[in-house]
Parts: structure tokens; sequence; C-alpha cells
């Protein structure tokens, strides 16, 4: 039976059949959430909007990810590399060249996609470990080339950004920050849950699935897993770009290794293969470390810790909820908020 | 031409020690089919545990010793029961990502429990240099190209011959026969653990003897990575060739091409080499092609 | 299915009274401006993370300096400081909020301690024309000078002032000296190169190679043979203590060294170096922006006090007193602004205006050169001391040696 709607809704039309927003409560419900969403600068401080930008940012990206992974199955642990190619692609162009940020937006999604092209060739090849290798291979080939090409990005020293501005309206405060991010992030959710109904997200599940049967019923498995690193690379681009303008100067120290296994970490977390995963996961991995963040000088203040506590409890605890998160609910905290959501339609019915 | 010689001792005997890392990756995949991207972290921590054994303790070498390598069996046999073990049957993104979390989980131990970022062994080995022809080289990097060309002989004849390595090499082809034959699989994943973390133990004691213990020793975990592609993910004797290969791309690549390119050509050489590998020939040199036709 | 209706009808009123009410109730996490006696400052301290090996006896020098200013000097004129400290972990986002979050609560001015963080933090600092300063330095904090300052040279006025010192009084030849330059791949190391693109020719030395190495690095056998082709006269090593300390001993396995000069950055040159290299960097030179422990200048009584104290675990561990200096810079600063405005017009433009700018010949109580700001130079210390490695103890060989300023800026292979 299908719980994904309440008891009594029937479908009588197509569009009625593969709507998103269904009922009236799911309209509701949106139009709420959108109006918190619009209405949150003016209750929020400066600082819960930057970290609201951030997340913002990290969502985008983390949706980048999950399409080439969650919905394609096919492992990037390179990802910071690629929004580090688009921060500075955006970088360059603003800076450099003085071209407008729209453009170098635009420009830095391309520029992230092709290059996300070039290094998903060996997907071709290859597949699961390997091309995890690969693509780490891929990001410290980036993070050496941008450290090394010193006439166009600044090398070691790094190189400043020109704030956002759209027509001479400069993006310099937190909150224009905030509705051009929620803007940009709305789109590539938007995006994402669309790209999943259609022939092209059907195609990437297939590959994830079992890519000799999808070749077997006639889907271009080149063309369909260059599509997916493309589209990933892509929104990493745009993602970098907000970065990169966000903070106003840029390092390549800013795009390590680390940072991509936590973007894995956050689409595990979150539940790799749906909609929402990523931005479940982007929470909760950005509320923790803000968390930890605040905690500190209390912490230290109230307790006299032993020397490596704080330096080491922090990967201590990410890593050990990466592999609970593992071992207990493998399908993320999407899968959590399904069952919650069918518990509260089927209620007061165990089934 | 003297500098030849130079790289070439240099990059044949720094590869050794890439080799002997590798060889624990290869033993892993070999027996269970899992992907370890924990083993940098795994050199790491051993490492830390012998200072912590010889050097803040103060036991005697005959002593520590034998103490490391319990822990390092202490350790594979853990971490296989509790983070492995539930995860038997899932994709290889989980099996991946779990040694990720392993991989972050000892880092941050080791932060916790050892909090200075560098610390010096106890030299074991003579520190004089012996001289070969116009090249130079010191004695502790022949000390541990040799044990690691030891501990690889030993190695493929424990797979060749020995009952359990017969075992295990069986359990990589097909576990559902294995199990016919009686044998309990599980037990077999705990071994290859175990002794995966030995190798990454010792090889962690050579290398933090040559140039101390830091973070760096995982970013050497990733070098392994490149020459386990170049020698082929299931192949002990790729690993040991191909170590050599990637020491000696390395010396002549950087030695070579850093004057006519740009300083720092070294490091970037083991990647580029991967992206090559995967475009030539994926399986590396030695690695067993899986063939899929449809 | 009634009291399932209710409950629906009862959530909906619920979450509209939520939604309704956060305004309301988050008004407090609004910003509030700086009023009252109280006088703001805001830190930014890699406590913990990759880089607390150094943050956090950093953290503790400036926590224990402030604690020294506000209970034993009675605050800056009588008005107590009060403390906003975060913990950035070392990581370049987080340091982006918490310098909003600095900037919200009303803080007058922010340092950080590492240049990374103050990377990660400048421009939005620049944007809201407020200012700051980082104990450790680089040149694209200061050049071109905004906002943000330097509290201690950065590693490319080190290799300035060791060309200097080296030129003067260690080369004996005739012609210009030939430099060979190994340097650590991250802007630590090419701070050096930096400089000496920007200074070598002016100076009079050939830099004859440029090598680079990594923090993890086991051996340097083959940059090294390719550098003893090139016969130089001094090896300059910016780099951190591990890859110093292999550098070292791979010269002397391949008979460079004793023979040409050595020499190091300041952040290589710390008492990890000695205990690494052991007996292969006797004579190995070094500069280092900061008195030494023990050293007879006037602030050292009372940082060896608190030291001792409350962390007696950073007895001897050279960035305490960077921040402990740091500290004393606060109190300046503030005594500045205070004099110059007044209590009551503290501003964050007042006090960069005349707090920072303001700073003339500001000794540090001798734990560093002396501080003072001159337009178009936003280091506030610009000298050095010069040491050598002598029977295995760090020792002063020079009094503090000023580094010129360099205009990167006018150099268009300066990211700008």
């Amino acid at each position: 039976m299908n719980v994904d709607l309440p008891a009594g809704t029937r479908n009588y039309t197509y569009a009625q059949d593969m709507a998103i927003f269904r009922t009236r409560t799911h309209w509701g419900l949106f139009l709420g959430l959108l109006a918190a969403m619009i209405t949150m600068p003016l209750y929020l401080g400066n600082y819960w909007l930057s970290v609201a930008n951030l997340i913002g940012i990290t969502i985008i990206a983390a949706t980048g990810l999950n399409i080439l992974t969650g919905y394609c199955g096919q492992l990037s642990i390179g990802h910071a590399g690629f929004i580090a190619v688009g921060a500075y692609t955006s970088a360059i162009l603003t800076n450099r060249f003085e071209l407008p940020f729209v453009l170098g937006l635009i420009c830095a999604g391309l520029v992230a996609g092709l290059i996300g092209i070039i290094f998903g060739i060996p997907s071709m090849r290859v597949k699961g470990f390997y091309l995890a290798i690969s693509t780490i291979a891929a990001q410290f080939i980036i993070i050496w080339v941008i450290n090394h090409w010193n006439s166009m990005t600044g090398g070691f020293i790094g190189i400043r950004v020109p704030p956002a501005s759209i027509g001479g309206i400069g993006f310099v405060s937190q909150t224009s920050q905030f509705y051009l991010i929620i803007a940009i992030t709305a789109m590539s959710v938007f995006f994402a849950r669309n790209l999943a109904r259609t022939r092209s997200g059907r195609a990437f599940i297939a590959i994830r699935d079992n890519d000799l049967a999808a070749e077997v019923m006639g889907i271009n498995l080149f063309r369909y897993k260059l599509t997916a690193f493309f589209i990933g690379c892509f929104l990493a681009g745009i993602a970098g770009s907000l970065l990169a303008h966000r903070i106003g100067y840029i390092n390549a120290e800013n795009f390590t290794l680390m940072d991509s296994i936590l973007y894995i970490a956050m689409i595990i977390i979150g539940g790799a293969g749906t909609t929402i995963g990523p931005i479940f996961g982007v929470i909760f991995i950005q509320m923790l470390q803000q968390g930890v963040t605040l905690i500190s000088p209390t912490l230290e203040s109230a307790f006299a810790l032993p020397a490596g506590f704080t330096a080491g409890i922090g990967p201590m605890v990410l890593g050990l909820i990466i592999v609970l998160f593992l071992i207990l609910e493998p399908r993320g905290l999407a899968h959590r908020w399904m069952l919650f959501k069918t518990s509260y339609r089927l209620w007061p019915f165990s089934y | 031409m003297a500098e030849l010689l130079q790289f070439v001792i240099t990059g044949v005997t720094v590869g050794m020690v890439y080799s002997l890392i590798a060889l624990g990756f290869v033993l892993i995949w070999k027996s269970s089919g899992v992907a370890n991207l924990a083993l940098g972290q795994l050199v790491l921590i051993s490492s830390w545990f012998t200072y912590g054994v010889l050097v803040q303790v103060g036991l005697p070498l005959w002593l520590g010793f034998p103490a490391v390598i319990l822990f390092a069996l202490a350790l594979g046999w853990i971490i296989e029961k509790l983070a492995l073990r539930p995860l038997i049957a899932q994709p290889i993104l989980s099996l991946i990502t779990v040694t990720l979390g392993i991989a972050f989980f000892i880092e941050g131990a080791v932060s916790f429990i050892w909090p200075k970022s560098v610390a010096a062994l106890p030299r074991f080995f003579p520190q004089a240099t012996v001289h070969i022809g116009t090249a130079v080289v010191s004695q502790e990097y022949l000390w541990a190209a040799a044990i690691s060309f030891i501990l690889f002989v030993l190695l493929s004849l424990y797979f060749k011959y020995h009952r359990m390595g017969i075992v295990m090499r069986a359990t990589a082809d097909d576990q559902l026969a294995v199990q016919a034959c009686g044998i309990p699989v599980t037990k077999i994943f705990s071994m290859a653990w175990m002794l995966a973390c030995t190798l990454a133990a010792i090889g962690g004691i050579l290398m933090s003897s040559i140039g101390g213990i830091t973070f760096g020793l995982t970013e050497t975990g990733l070098k392994a990575f490149s020459v386990v592609i170049l020698g082929g993910l299931d192949s002990f004797l790729g690993a040991i060739v191909a170590g050599p290969i990637i020491g000696l791309a390395e010396s002549l690549g950087g030695g070579y091409l850093t004057p006519l390119t740009w300083p720092g050509v070294r490091e970037i050489i083991p990647f580029v080499t991967i992206i090559i590998v995967m475009f030539l020939k994926p399986y590396g040199l030695f690695g067993e092609a899986r063939i899929e036709r449809i | 299915m009634n009291v399932k209706k209710i409950l629906k009808v009862a959530g909906a009123a619920c979450l509209a009274l939520v939604v309704t009410t956060i305004p309301l109730l988050s008004a407090g996490c609004a910003g509030e401006p700086s009023n009252g006696d109280k006088v703001k400052v805001g830190f930014s301290i890699c406590y913990t993370g990759v880089a607390a090996e150094k943050g956090r006896p950093m953290g503790d020098g400036i926590l224990d300096c402030m604690k020294y200013v506000n209970e034993e000097l009675n605050g800056v004129d009588g008005h107590q400081i009060e403390i906003i400290w975060r913990d950035n972990q070392y990581d370049a986002a987080k340091a982006g909020t918490i310098i909003s979050e600095l900037m919200n609560k009303g803080c007058l001015f922010f340092t950080t301690n590492s240049s990374k963080m103050m990377g990660a933090s400048m421009e939005i600092a620049n944007r809201a024309e407020f200012a700051g300063f980082s104990v450790f330095s680089a040149p694209a904090l200061t050049h071109p000078p905004q906002h943000i300052y330097g509290q201690m040279p950065d590693y490319g006025d080190d290799w300035a002032a060791f060309a200097r010192y080296y030129l003067d009084n260690i080369w004996q030849g005739t012609g210009k000296p030939k430099m060979a330059l190994h340097l650590l791949n991250n802007p630590t190391g090419y701070g050096a190169r930096d400089a000496a693109r920007a200074l070598a020719d002016d100076m009079g030395i050939d830099i004859v190679a440029t090598e680079e190495h990594t923090a993890t690095t086991i051996s340097e056998i083959e940059s090294l043979t390719r550098i003893r082709t090139l016969n130089p006269d001094i090896l300059y090593i910016s780099s951190t203590p591990q890859p110093t300390s292999i550098i070292i001993k791979n010269a002397v396995e391949l008979d460079m060294y004793p023979g040409i000069t050595i020499a190091c950055g300041h952040a290589g040159l710390t008492s990890v170096l000695t205990d690494l290299a052991g007996a292969n960097s006797e004579g190995v030179y070094g500069v280092f922006p900061t008195a030494n422990w023990g050293d007879d200048v006037p602030a050292m009584a009372k940082m060896t006090e608190y030291c001792q104290n409350y962390h007696p675990d950073d007895y001897g561990n050279m960035d305490y007193i960077t921040t402990w200096a740091e500290g004393l810079i606060v109190a300046e600063i503030l005594r500045l602004s205070i004099e110059n405005v007044g209590i009551d017009n503290l501003t964050p433009q007042a006090v960069e205006e005349y707090g920072f700018k303001k700073l003339d010949n500001f000794d540090v109580g001798g734990l560093h050169g002396a501080v003072s700001y001159s337009p178009g130079d936003n280091r506030l210390s610009k000298s050095v001391r010069v040491f050598q490695v002598q029977n295995g103890e760090i020792v002063p060989i020079s009094g503090w040696v000023e580094a010129l300023l360099i205009k990167y800026e006018d150099f268009e292979w300066f990211g700008k």
C-alpha cells in the first residue's frame, strides 16, 4: 500500500500522481517553510545568518555529490577539489579579468563541470574503489595545480575576491548574501528533486543498482556517467563560487582531503540517494561543529581537561558517528524521517 | 650522471618502504575484498604506541616490540569485529566510508592520547651512511628495504603454502564455497585484519625511526595507494615491484623535471601515475583483470 | 480519526504559535552594540584541531595576559576588558562564522593567532571596516594595507632580515653570494621566496635554486643533490622543524654541511629542531622575532609567574611568549584609544584610527621588537633577532634587526 499519502487521497490524473506536493497540508507546510526562511533575517542575528549562509552553500555542494554518488553510484572522494575549481574560477574571473559576478558564477559551474568530466573518464573503465582512488588523486592534482600556477591563482599566497554584485547591487552584508544563497540553494534542491524523476535520473539509479543490466537495457553508460559527473561538479562549482565571494579571500588550504571526506560523511549520515538526505546531513554536521565551537570556551574554563582532550575529541566523535550511522542506520536520517512520517500517517495502526 | 646513481638508489629504497605499507592493503583486499582507507592512520597509531611503550614507559627493545605486535593484533581484531563484521554484505560505498570513519576516529584518538604532534623514536639502526659509488644512502633505508623484502617473501610463501594462507585466498575468491567446506569465514577476516595491522605496525616503526613520528605518516598511506594501484590490488608481487617503481618515478621525475618545470613536481608524480594507470591499465601491472562481458 | 484531527489542528496551532513568537523570543539573538563601561575584544584561537599544538599554548598566553591586565593592572585605565574568545579549530569555514559573531557581539577589534585563520576572516572584517591583527602574519594579510595588521614579521621579513645580516656579517667573498631556497609547500615556505623575488637582486644575492618539500617528507637527498651541483654558499630553509631536521640530516650525509651556511626561518627554529636533528644542527643559523625564556627583559618576570602558576606545561614554549606580547599590545591599543577619544566614544573605527594607528615605539616589555605604526606599513613589529645553534642550545647572536618593508602590491605576480 502506498503510505506516502494520507488515507483517502486518490489520484485521478497523471499530474496528481506525479505531484511532489499533493495535499493541502503539504502545500501549507511548504509555504510556511518558505515564509519562515524568507523572514529569517528579521530575527536571526548576524552570526546565525552567517552560519545559515555556510549551511546553504554546503547544501548546494552536498546535493551535487548526492547526485553523483547517491543517485549514480560513482564514489567520489575528491569533491573539495571541484569546489576549489569553482571558487578559483570565479575569483580569477572577477578579480583578474574584472568580469561581472553572474558570469563568474556560471563559468565557475561550467569549468568545474568540465574538470569533473575529465576526471570522470576513468569511470568508464573502473568502478567502486578504483574510482574512489582516482578521485582522491584528482583532488590532489587540482590542489597542486592551484598552488603552483602562480600567475593566475596567486599560488600559495591566495587571491582576494571582490564581493558578489549583480547590476551594481553589492552583496556585502550577511542578509543580502543570505537571500542570494537561499535562492540558489532552493533552485539546486528543486533541480535535484526533479532530476530524480526524469529519464536521466532513472538512468542514474539504474546504473547505480546494476550497471551491466542498465547497459543491456540500452542505457548508454558513457554518456550518463559523464553527465552525472558534470552535474555533480557543476553544483560543486556554483557552491565554490558563492563560498569564494562570501569569504573574500581564498587559499588552497581551505579545500583539503578532510573536507572531501566530510562531504561524503554528510551525505551518508543524511541518506544518500534522497533529496532531503543532503539537507539533513549538512545541518546535522554543521550544527555539531558549531556546537563544539561554542562549548569549548566554557568547557575549558570549567574543567581542567587533559591537554589532548579538545584536540582529539572532535574527530573521534565524528568518526564514531560515521561508523555508528553506517552500522545502525545505513540509509541515513532521511530514512528515519520517512519512517517517522509513515508512522504518523498510520498511527494508531502499527503496520 | 653521478646524480643518476644517487637518484636511483634513493628512489628504490624509499619505494621499498612504500611497498611495505602497500602489502598490508593488498592483504586485506585479497582476503576480504575490503578497501582499507584507514591504512595511514593504522601506521600512525602503531608508531605512537611504539613511542609510548619505548619512550614514555621505557620498556627495553626486546619487551617493547612484542608489546607493539600484540597491540597491532588486538587493534586489528577489534576493528574487524566492531566495525566490519556488521557490514559484511553491504555495498562497497558503505565499506569504504566505514574505513574513513575509522580513520577519523584513530586520528582523533592519537591527538587525544598523545597530544604532541611530533616525536622522535630512538634509532634502531646504525646511523652511518654507506657509499655506493658516488652515491650515499643512509643505512636505515637499506635496513628498511631489506625488512620489506623479507616480509614480502614470507607473506608470499604463507599465502602459497600455509593452510591458512590458502584458505584466505579461497575466501577472497568465493566465500560461499569456503563456508561449504566448514571453515568459519569471519575468523578468516579477523586473521586478515590482524595480520594487516601488524604489517602496518612494522612499517610504522621503520618509517618513524627514519623520520620521526608526525601526521605525515597518513600521507605516506596515500602514496601507498598509488603503489597498490600500479601493482594491482590483489598482488603481493605487484606491491613489491610497484613500490620501487613509484619511488624511482618520484626521484627521477623530481630530479630531472624540477629544474625544467616547477619546484614541487615530485609530490604530484604518484597521483598523476594513478590517473595514467587508470586510463591505460586499470587493474595494474600484476592485478587480476575483471573481465565483464555482456 | 477524531483524535487524529484534533492532533492535527493542535499541531498546526502550535506551529503557528511558535512561528509568530520566534521573532519576539529571538530578539535577543540580534546584535547589541557595545555600551557601558566594559571594553570588548574578540579572540579567534585555534585551541583544538590540527594546529592545537601551537594553538593551545597561544590561547593560554593571551588569556593569562588578559587575566593579568584585568586583575593586577585593574584593566585599562580602570576599565575591565571583556574577552570573547572562540575556538576556530583551524578551520576556515568556522573562522568565517566566528568573525561574524565577534562583530555582532560588539567587539572593538579582534585578533587571531594564525595567518590562515586571518585569511579566512579578513575580507569579512575589511568589508565591515572592523580592525584586527594576527599574531603570525603573511604578505597577503597586510598588502595592500587595509584594516588587518600583523603583529610579528612574516616569513618574507625573516628572509629579508637574515639576508641583510648575512651580507653584513657572515659573507666574506667577493661578488654575489649564491643562495638556494628550500621551501615548505605552503605560505610559510613561499613567503621567503616572494621576499627573495622582490629583494634579492637589489640586495645583491643570487638565487640559484628553489626547491620545494612537503611537511611529511622523509628524504630530501635528491633535491639536495641537485642543489649541491650548483655550489651555493648558503641554504635557506623556510619550513617547520620536522622537515628542516630531515634536510639538515641529508645535507650532512651528502657532505654539504658543515661547509655551506644553513639558516632557517622562525617557524623552524625551535627546540623541536634541536631535538630531532641532534648534533647535525650544530651551527645552523635562524631568526626569531621574540625574546627567549629567561632573557632579562621587563615583562619576563610577570609572564613566567603566570605561566608557572596557571599553565606550567607551557613553560619553555615560544608561542606563549608571542601571545603574552599580543596581550600587552591589545592593552596598549585600548589604552591609546581611551586616552584619545574617551571611553564613551569607542567604536571599531575609532579604535583603529586612534589605537592602532597611534602605536609609537611601544616596547612590549622587551618581548619583541618595538611596535609602531607607519602609514602604508601594516606590520606592527618589524624586527627579528638572529640566533645560532651552539652546543645544542639556540643562542642569540645579534640585537634587533629590522626588516625592510616590501611593497608586494607593486609586483604583478602578487595576487592582489
